[in-house]
């Protein structure tokens, strides 16, 4: 594999792609394409900000232990993936935000949405897929305080990342197929969603309840154990 | 000229972003026409046998996006109907069709695009970007069989140690919630104990070289610059104002003026390339085989 040697090119490209790309994407999305290609814009603004993660996580200094970690928790929500309808994704990178720290919990949401796509369809929505995850397990990782009290305060971020989920794949809906956003479209295909929405608030409540305490002070334990 | 699954991934690649991209963001009728069958062509090629159904869902899913279009914008000059005093109109029923033929083209495209861009070839062109994400990327794909082996197992024992599931849906709920948390458990223990394998080896302590079975060859670059080309081609005469075409109130675009033709032209190789490929690598096998 051909790899960029000069790592000084490396950084470049790293920092220089997600932050110069970002705006010239919007503007070629305005001057190229007609003015009014949103879809285009919000799929090149979607990708690019999960770049731009990957980007910063690059450049840390993860433990080996840690990425091991989340790679057995992303093979490990792809797998529950494979549940027909009642689906642990958001649960597991929830769970794995508030252990392990918001930017694992991204990577978990994000990954998963990447790898599981190669059993059930890559698309333009696989951007907005990881957007989508990612936030859920980055926001669980910010609010891990809360999260870990008690049941209600995740009763409610479970309810709310369901919800949180079928809006921003609904708003990617309406772009791709309308261009410009329309107001009662949007509205249209979140009446439609309704049942998955509640689908996916019910899933996220119910495995978030029943894996909280085996999966969270098992992950506890293990960071315990190996000092990670 | 090879087989067009063996080219090199990043080849692949650009030719799918490149194709399916101008599907989806030029909203020229013709041009979207010429999507719509070089796609159906490229998704037989590679066929598989239980893709039957799911062309009946596209189908289906096409009739659908076509008629959504009419039943919410009312402008558009042409009046077929009414229903409930709000117009129908041709306007916006052919805005409808020629938005689902675009999304129905765009899902053909990606259905050929995830048969072949397998989870390798993607490694390979990403890889060199974000050597960690990657890596863990390959981890997590290697684990996915290894995990459906391990929870085999752990329900194997669990059977052996007496906890039949009863053929009702709580108790084999019940029965998988727990082989999933043992699962977590032991494989996140195994994961600790391959991360410590991986270091005991070396593991960040130098730079990472990668293994990779695949290798940019000339008839790649050839291939890669001609993809390159008629994309630009393409891209320019929807810069110029060639390939635009507006809706509402009336249809209004010139859609067969010369230049038109030309960018119609340009996109209609760039779709059949795969059959051009695969027509001329089926020829040679032939006539090296007659030859024999």
């Amino acid at each position: 594999m051909v790899v960029i040697k000069n790592s000084v090119i490396r950084n470049i490209i790293r920092i220089g792609v997600p932050f110069l790309l970002m705006p010239a994407v919007v503007a070629v999305g305005v001057f190229v394409f007609d003015d009014k290609s949103y879809a285009f814009v919000s799929l090149a603004v979607a990708l690019l900000s999960c770049v731009l993660f990957v980007a910063g996580f690059e450049k840390k200094r993860t433990g080996t232990g840690r990425m091991a970690l989340v790679a057995v928790l992303v093979a490990l929500t792809v797998t529950g993936r494979f549940i027909p309808y009642f689906k642990p994704v958001a649960a597991l990178t929830v769970i794995t935000g508030m252990y392990l720290g918001g930017e694992a919990g991204f990577l978990v949401g994000a990954m998963a949405a990447v790898i599981s796509n190669f059993y059930f369809g890559q698309g333009p929505w696989t951007p907005f897929q990881m957007l989508a995850w990612g936030m859920i397990g980055f926001i669980a990782g910010l609010f891990c305080d809360i999260l870990k009290r008690g049941k209600l305060p995740l009763i409610i971020y479970g309810v709310f990342s369901g919800i949180f989920f079928s809006f921003v794949m609904d708003v990617w809906t309406v772009l791709w197929y309308n261009r410009t956003f329309d107001g009662s479209m949007y509205l249209a295909a979140i009446v439609t969603a309704l049942p998955y929405t509640v689908i996916y608030a019910v899933s996220n409540v119910f495995f978030l309840l029943i894996l909280k305490k085996p999966i969270g002070g098992k992950l506890e334990r293990i960071c315990l154990k190996y000092r990670l | 000229m090879t087989e067009y699954s063996e080219y090199n991934p990043i080849v692949t690649f650009v030719y799918f972003l490149a194709v399916a991209g101008l599907a989806m963001f030029i909203m020229n009728p013709v041009l979207l026409t010429v999507s719509l069958l070089g796609s159906v062509v490229c998704f037989c090629l590679k066929r598989n046998k239980g893709e039957k159904a799911n062309v009946l869902i596209f189908v289906g899913l096409f009739v659908v996006l076509a008629l959504i279009n009419p039943l919410f914008h009312h402008n558009g000059v042409t009046v077929l109907f009414l229903i409930n005093d709000n117009p129908i109109t041709l306007e916006a029923l052919a805005y409808g069709v020629t938005a689902s033929v675009m999304v129905i083209s765009v899902l053909f495209w990606f259905r050929s695009f995830s048969a072949l861009m397998t989870g390798d070839k993607l490694l390979y062109v990403f890889g060199r970007f974000s050597p960690k994400f990657s890596l863990m990327i390959s981890m997590a794909l290697r684990y996915i069989p290894l995990f459906a082996e391990r929870s085999k197992k752990i329900k194997d024992a669990r059977r052996a140690m007496g906890a039949y599931e009863e053929e009702n849906l709580w108790d084999s709920v019940k029965g998988g919630v727990k082989v999933f948390i043992s699962l977590t458990g032991q494989s996140l223990e195994k994961g600790i104990i391959t991360a410590d394998s991986m270091e005991a080896r070396g593991y960040g302590s130098g730079k990472r070289t990668f293994f990779s079975r695949y290798v940019f060859k000339k008839k790649d670059g050839i291939a890669l610059v001609l993809i390159l080309l008629l994309t630009a081609a393409v891209m320019a005469a929807k810069m110029a104002g060639v390939l635009d075409f507006s809706f509402y109130p009336a249809a209004e675009g010139e859609l067969f003026s010369v230049w038109a033709v030309g960018a119609y032209a340009c996109y209609g190789v760039l779709t059949l390339l795969p059959l051009m490929s695969e027509i001329t690598e089926r020829e040679k096998w032939r006539y090296l085989r007659s030859k024999i």
